[in-house]
């Protein structure tokens, strides 16, 4: 079953005086348990695509459906809703809450979903725990290494529930150990979890581990292999 | 909104000397607002009392005929059973009869135009202040010939000193122009320096002997216990005594009345620009703040805050700075209005002494104007919610997939 669909999704950036045809035509379709890379060169359009399929940015023609649910042309508040509810986000430069907490930074994700109160905690720390960081609960983001920022970055993205996670370069900040730390924890929520992961990167430790890798070049697919892992 | 209201707090105290910087400019700017509020407050209280307790008193009754034409004819009817009237209320402090009549005060050599007042001595030292502010000789009493207080003012312009004789001349009930001797007994000064010049005053039956042996009284004043008696009072009267006219001390002073009204909207007015600038000042602060955040923001939006969550997390940052600055002031101002009010601040190396030309006394007694705190919490919401509402639109037309990538 399908969770993404795009159909002819185009991404002109108009306001420079030579407009950028980020994404050019692009037809994609993301399996539910997928575990994807989206690679190329700079500039060659993976955020782009991503804050599509997100629901963060809107494209300049094309159709995205997540699962039945065209997001395109979907207003503002509603999307901010959807995206509540269906995606997981991981950034590149972590992006927590800094006056929060591991465990309250899980739980936020939960509050904002109306998440039932007294099970909001166990959850939380079942989701720290699944990072690998439940004796960081009470530590606020500074105090914790990229590493351990970007895995509660992950189990907050988790927390919603969703229906996939998208992940802009997570480990582009990362050192190699963290890095191959991230993608393990990654993979096994993919696994055992059937988690679907969709995420960019530049980096090769990254794409050989995915089983299925993208290649954007200009804002088009040129390529888009399936591996058996 | 447990965890919005706790996210808030935590972001007043990111950047600490951002923050104490614009809570203490609120906490200064609330604390010199109310405390120079609190000094007019307690200027225009003492001025209201003083204009009370030494001239206006809070109700007076009057011949309406004796309003227009100013003489001595036209008595106050039934005035002894108004006085019993009075006695018998429990609401009545004091009150004090008296006979008016304008005439000429001279000396052998000089002579100026009066207002002679006959005052009964005992009911007039309860009812006003005037037996207190001899500084030479005695007050009225009830031995000795035709005593008179004069002023200070009238005394030095006349060269008079107690003891001195002087003729009072003027106009009795039958229009017979009548002058008689009297003698200095006392001088007095009150914080109302005009009338410290204007006005003399003799014994009720010594004037009252003098004009023809009748008991005429032209005016009552009445002093209560409880400025909410009066509207009560007058109606009481007015109700038993219609033919007279009773006055309120709103009718007899309208600059008290107005200054009252006035008062309490002009130092509004000064809260309101203080708390104006303080707005820009709170402004500029959350200004900073959104755009510093301009990444959390984005992520917060990306992945699920709502916009009225976003606006609430601002608006409440600025309200907490705001409070706790509002708080840390409101303290101050009490601390300082409790202190002060207590021993009063001389003003009277500073000018002071033209103070009491308007019947205001050098040392000053700072209180809170009557029903200003509410006002007050409320100026400080509005602030707030105000100084918020731009950075906080600011934060909410922020586009996450822009927001992030910065
Ligand atoms: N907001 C924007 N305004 C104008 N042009 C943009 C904007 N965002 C992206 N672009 C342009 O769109 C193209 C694709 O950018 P995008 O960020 O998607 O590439 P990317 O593959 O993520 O690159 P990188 O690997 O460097 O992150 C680039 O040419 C970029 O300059
Ligand atoms: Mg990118």
């Amino acid at each position: 079953m399908n969770v993404i669909r795009t159909f002819g999704l185009s991404k002109t950036y108009n306001h420079l005086v030579v407009p950028v045809n980020a994404l050019v035509n692009v037809n994609l379709e993301i399996a539910e348990g997928e575990f994807t890379a989206i690679v190329g060169p700079s500039g060659s359009g993976k955020t782009t695509l991503l804050n599509m399929l997100g629901g963060l940015d809107q494209p300049t023609s094309g159709q995205i459906f997540i699962d039945d649910t065209e997001i395109t042309g979907m207003k503002e508040s509603r999307l901010i809703d959807f995206r509540l509810r269906n995606i997981g986000f991981v950034f590149q430069s972590y992006n927590l809450i800094p006056v929060l907490t591991a465990i309250e930074i899980v739980s936020f994700i939960m509050l904002l979903q109306n998440y039932p109160k007294d099970k909001m905690e166990k959850r939380a720390r079942e989701l720290l725990d699944q990072v690998g960081l439940a004796d960081k609960a009470d530590v606020r983001p500074q105090k914790l290494s990229g590493g351990q920022q970007q895995r509660v970055a992950v189990a907050r993205a988790l927390a919603s529930n969703p229906r996939f996670v998208l992940a802009d370069e997570p480990t582009a900040n990362l050192d190699t150990q963290s890095a191959f730390n991230l993608l393990d924890i990654m993979l096994r929520l993919n696994r055992e979890e059937n988690i679907t992961l969709l995420f960019s990167t530049h980096d090769q430790r990254v794409i050989d581990r995915a089983r299925r890798v993208i290649t954007l070049v200009d804002g088009s697919i040129v390529e888009d292999q399936h591996f058996e892992k | 909104m447990k965890t919005i209201i706790v996210v808030s707090w935590r972001n007043v105290w990111r950047n600490k000397p951002r923050s104490l910087t614009i809570l203490m400019a609120i906490a200064v700017g609330l604390w010199g607002g109310i405390f120079a509020t609190s000094i007019s407050a307690g200027m225009m209280k003492q001025r209201f009392t003083s204009s009370i307790e030494t001239q206006v008193s809070h109700i007076q009754v009057h011949n309406p005929q004796f309003l227009k034409d100013d003489n001595i004819r036209y008595g106050i009817s039934r005035a002894d059973e108004i006085e019993r009237f009075l006695a018998k209320d429990s609401a009545v402090k004091a009150f004090s009869s008296r006979t008016l009549v304008s005439g000429m005060i001279a000396t052998a050599t000089q002579s100026k135009g009066v207002r002679i007042l006959g005052i009964n001595p005992v009911q007039e030292a309860a009812t006003t202040r005037l037996s207190s502010t001899i500084i030479d000789g005695y007050y009225l009493s009830a031995g000795g010939r035709n005593p008179i207080l004069i002023g200070k003012k009238l005394a030095d312009k006349l060269k008079l000193k107690t003891g001195s004789r002087i003729i009072l001349t003027f106009t009795d009930t039958e229009g017979e122009i009548v002058s008689a001797s009297f003698r200095v007994q006392g001088i007095i000064r009150t914080n109302h320096s005009m009338l410290d010049e204007t006005q003399v005053y003799v014994r009720q039956n010594d004037l009252q002997s003098l004009t023809g042996g009748r008991a005429i009284v032209n005016e009552i004043a009445v002093l209560l216990h409880d400025l909410a008696q009066v509207t009560p009072m007058v109606e009481a009267i007015s109700g038993q005594f219609p033919e007279n006219e009773i006055r309120f001390w709103g009718q007899l002073s309208p600059d008290l009345l107005y200054m009252n009204e006035m008062a309490g909207a002009s130092l509004m007015v000064l809260l309101v620009i203080i708390m104006l600038a303080l707005a820009f000042g709170l402004l500029n602060t959350m200004l900073m703040t959104v755009f510093e955040r301009t990444r959390e923001l984005g992520m917060l939006m990306a992945v699920g805050m709502n916009k009225i969550r976003v606006f609430a997390m601002i608006l409440l940052e600025t309200t907490f700075l705001t409070i706790t600055g509002a708080l840390a002031g409101g303290i101050l101002s009490g601390v300082t209005i409790y202190v002060t009010s207590r021993n009063g601040i001389d003003f009277s190396g500073v000018g002071g002494d033209t103070l009491s030309d308007y019947g205001i006394s050098a040392i000053v007694y700072p209180e809170l104007f009557p029903g200003f705190t509410g006002n007050i919490v409320i100026l400080v919401l509005i602030t707030s919610v105000l100084s918020a509402l731009y950075p906080a639109l600011k934060a909410l037309k922020l586009k996450p997939s822009e927001a992030i990538r910065q």
